[in-house]
């Protein structure tokens, strides 16, 4: 990665064009920022990648393990909104008043949705993002966080939709994990960052935690279906396989967790006042429009799990 | 904005906000109202002042229900269903209006004599009477002369499955005496099965129905009559005085040590309520009239549980271990809706407009209200019941079948 002299000059020409680009650029001057500073990144953790976009400028943000350092786009230049340091036993930190955590955080539950009082499990994969909001709160800051559930959209670093249209592209069946009717929930990263914008600065939001994510759940089944009709392909075919029957070494077959996972976002929309803007099939077709479909995406077509799957489900079938 | 339900301005008025009713031809001409001031004249109409509690209130129980003032005193009729799951509805609601001081009459339909009174919750309707509520029994369509012709503030109409039920309660003419009923609010009970299956769940206010399911005819038509008009739709509800099982056909095989059949994955999310949320929110409709006006609430809880979710729950009540066995009808040959209480697929709703618009509160918790039902359970002695298990023993033995081969 070129490092660049870690000044913000030249993003703020970013025009919302040549995407390809500008997120090179946008990608080194947060890494930079990071390697820089007195704060540990681990490149490896750059997972919770989450694009906002906003009035058609799209800016790069990066969540890393602690997700306590954000960028938020003003009018067109990334500007920083940082409280306080604090120090953590692996390195400083930069707080600041919005945390992105995540509706992974909670303790799984036999009656969903997830909403914010319920139970968090301490041994997530996402207690850093715990042990933020402990941290913050213990520090009698102004904070809030957000806790989405799957984020989606344009520039989308974790291949949740990419997974499905690089499917439907292939014109390849879809393999979904067991019934297909567990329900899982999408949000689309614009309505995320309009989240953020609205909480900065408000007392009603001042040491609150929201769930933010789409209005409407989804099945597994269902999102296929949807991912399809954004981006404008024939009805896939599905097909259910038994996970238990196979052995996928590291590899995930399906992007999702095999369960019901969903979370409630009444109280953002009676407190803060936020609701998404997207339906599914539109926010799913923005992500397309804006990216797949121009040929753009993160990781490139991996088949293997599904050729294990179809493999085995010819057999059954002869 | 309550007002008589014969308003003649009520049948030209635009469509209330949150539902369209699909242009319909002219009502009959039985309709115009030229004759509202003949009928003031001749049914004597208590004037109540529509004055209502300032603060919103928390409906953690029905019991710490306020008592209603003489100003907010309502008189309200219920017009019940003799049978099935939604028949319990009534009872609850009739006994938390009383506790809040409320005049209220329980009509019945059919006849006291019935073997169907038997059942609970109607062999416990002295309940109501010893709380001072009026029980009556007949034919809906005679309602004026039943409940002797008398005016209500609120008529929760918990009966009619479709339009000529639910006609026969209204207003039906200008005709003064006993067919007539005047009415300033109005309130249905409906169902949230006549959703349209989605698979972006949850149901929520404002999805599409199923054009032709029984209650969708009759909310069209309460929508045009009803100057001020609330309609429910209810899932599944546990409580005491439920006439229809709901938690009890887990209870019967987990008591038993028998296996629990449940179609499909088990992972089909579901609603199951205690009654008291169904009657909280219908009283706080009640209290709120124009924050309730020409709103449909989805009339459940705020959580789902699966139908595996809901067979270890009924498990951890009782105690004892549960053994769940899927099976999938049609390969076993058998009809599920006779099977299996709930529905074979994902039915499950949530109540934002009563959250956003009533300021109501859930407060079912199936782990703690399951131990209750339990409790209940064993205490009629349903436990040792001796009970045949057909269509049961019909699905194990097929599924047996199966894995043999």
């Amino acid at each position: 990665m070129t490092g660049e002299d870690g000044k913000t000059s030249g993003i703020e020409k970013f025009d919302g064009t040549d995407f390809g680009y500008w997120k090179m650029q946008i990608e080194d001057y947060v890494w930079y920022k990071f390697a820089t500073g007195a704060h540990k990144y681990d490149y490896e953790e750059k997972k919770n990648v989450m694009i906002l976009v906003k009035e058609g400028f799209l800016v790069y943000q990066e969540f890393i393990k602690y997700s306590k350092m954000m960028y938020l786009d003003g009018d067109i230049q990334v500007y920083e909104n940082i409280d306080e340091v604090f120090d953590l036993p692996d390195g400083h930190f930069y707080a600041v008043n919005s945390l992105c955590s995540s509706a992974g955080v909670y303790l799984k539950t036999d009656l969903p949705p997830h909403y914010e009082v319920d139970a968090v499990d301490p041994k997530s994969r996402h207690k850093g993002k715990l042990e933020t909001e402990s941290l913050l709160k213990s520090r009698g800051v102004n904070w809030t966080s957000l806790r989405p559930v799957y984020i989606y959209g344009p520039l989308n670093y974790n291949p949740v939709e990419e997974w499905f249209f690089h499917r439907l592209k292939a014109g390849r069946p879809i393999p979904i994990p067991n019934s297909g009717i567990q329900i899982t929930q999408l949000g689309h990263v614009k309505d995320l960052a309009r989240a953020f914008v609205q909480v900065l600065g408000n007392e009603k939001a001042s040491k609150q935690v929201f769930n933010i994510s789409g209005e409407k759940y989804v099945t597994f089944d269902g999102l296929a279906r949807a991912c399809a009709k954004a981006g404008g392909f024939p009805e896939p075919e599905i097909i259910h396989f038994n996970p238990k029957e196979f052995d996928f070494g590291k590899k995930k077959a399906f992007p999702f967790r095999d369960q019901h996972f969903f979370a409630s976002i009444d109280k953002a929309k009676s407190v803060l006042g936020w609701k998404p803007e997207f339906d599914l099939v539109e926010g799913l077709a923005d992500s397309y429009n804006l990216d797949f479909g121009r040929g753009t995406f993160r990781k490139e077509a991996d088949f293997s799990t599904d050729d294990l799957i179809l493999g085995k489900s010819l057999v059954l079938q002869s | 904005m309550a007002s008589l339900a014969f308003s003649s301005s009520l049948l030209l008025s635009s469509p209330p906000s949150n539902f369209s009713p699909p242009s319909l031809s002219p009502l009959p001409s039985r309709f115009s109202f030229s004759h509202s001031s003949a009928l003031s004249s001749s049914l004597s109409i208590t004037p109540s002042p529509l004055t209502y509690p300032k603060s919103s209130k928390r409906f953690a129980l029905s019991a710490l229900s306020v008592k209603a003032s003489a100003a907010e005193k309502k008189k309200v009729l219920i017009v019940n269903t003799n049978s099935g799951g939604h028949a319990v509805i009534g009872f609850y609601f009739a006994k938390q209006l009383l506790g809040s001081g409320h005049d209220v009459t329980i009509l019945t339909v059919g006849e006291e004599s019935s073997d169907k009174m038997k059942k609970p919750p109607f062999n416990r309707f002295s309940e109501i009477v010893s709380g001072g509520g009026k029980t009556v029994w007949g034919d809906p369509a005679e309602v004026g002369k039943v409940v002797g012709g008398a005016a209500f503030d609120v008529v929760l109409d918990n009966n009619g499955k479709d339009l000529d039920a639910v006609r026969s309660v209204t207003v039906t003419g200008p005709k003064i005496g006993p067919r007539v009923l005047v009415v300033k609010q109005f309130l249905f009970i409906s169902s949230a099965g006549i959703y349209k299956p989605t698979e972006e769940p949850p149901h929520v206010e404002g999805d599409v129905v199923k054009a032709d399911a029984g209650h969708v005819g009759v909310e069209k038509y309460i929508a045009e009559v009803y100057g001020s008009w609330a309609i429910f739709r209810p899932q599944y509800m546990i409580g005491s005085g439920n006439n229809k099982d709901c938690e009890e056909w887990f209870f019967d095989r987990i008591v038993r040590d028998r296996p629990v059949p449940i179609p499909g994955s088990g992972m089909q999310l579901t609603n199951i309520a205690h009654v008291r949320d169904l009657s909280s929110m219908l009283t706080l409709a009640v209290e709120k009239p124009d924050a309730a006006n020409s709103r449909i609430f989805n009339c459940v809880s705020d959580r789902a549980v699966t139908l595996d979710g809901m067979a270890k729950l009924c498990a951890q009540a009782a105690g004892r271990p549960v053994n769940i066995v899927h099976y999938d009808p049609k390969a076993v040959g058998i009809d599920a809706k006779k099977a299996f209480p709930f529905r074979n697929m994902h039915f499950y709703a949530e109540p934002r407009a009563a959250k956003e618009i009533l300021g109501w509160h859930a407060t079912t918790n199936l782990s703690e209200d399951l131990k209750e039902r339990f409790d209940e359970y064993v205490k009629i002695g349903r436990d040792k019941k001796p009970i045949k298990f057909e269509i049961d023993d019909k699905i194990l033995e097929s599924l047996k079948v199966l894995v043999a081969v």
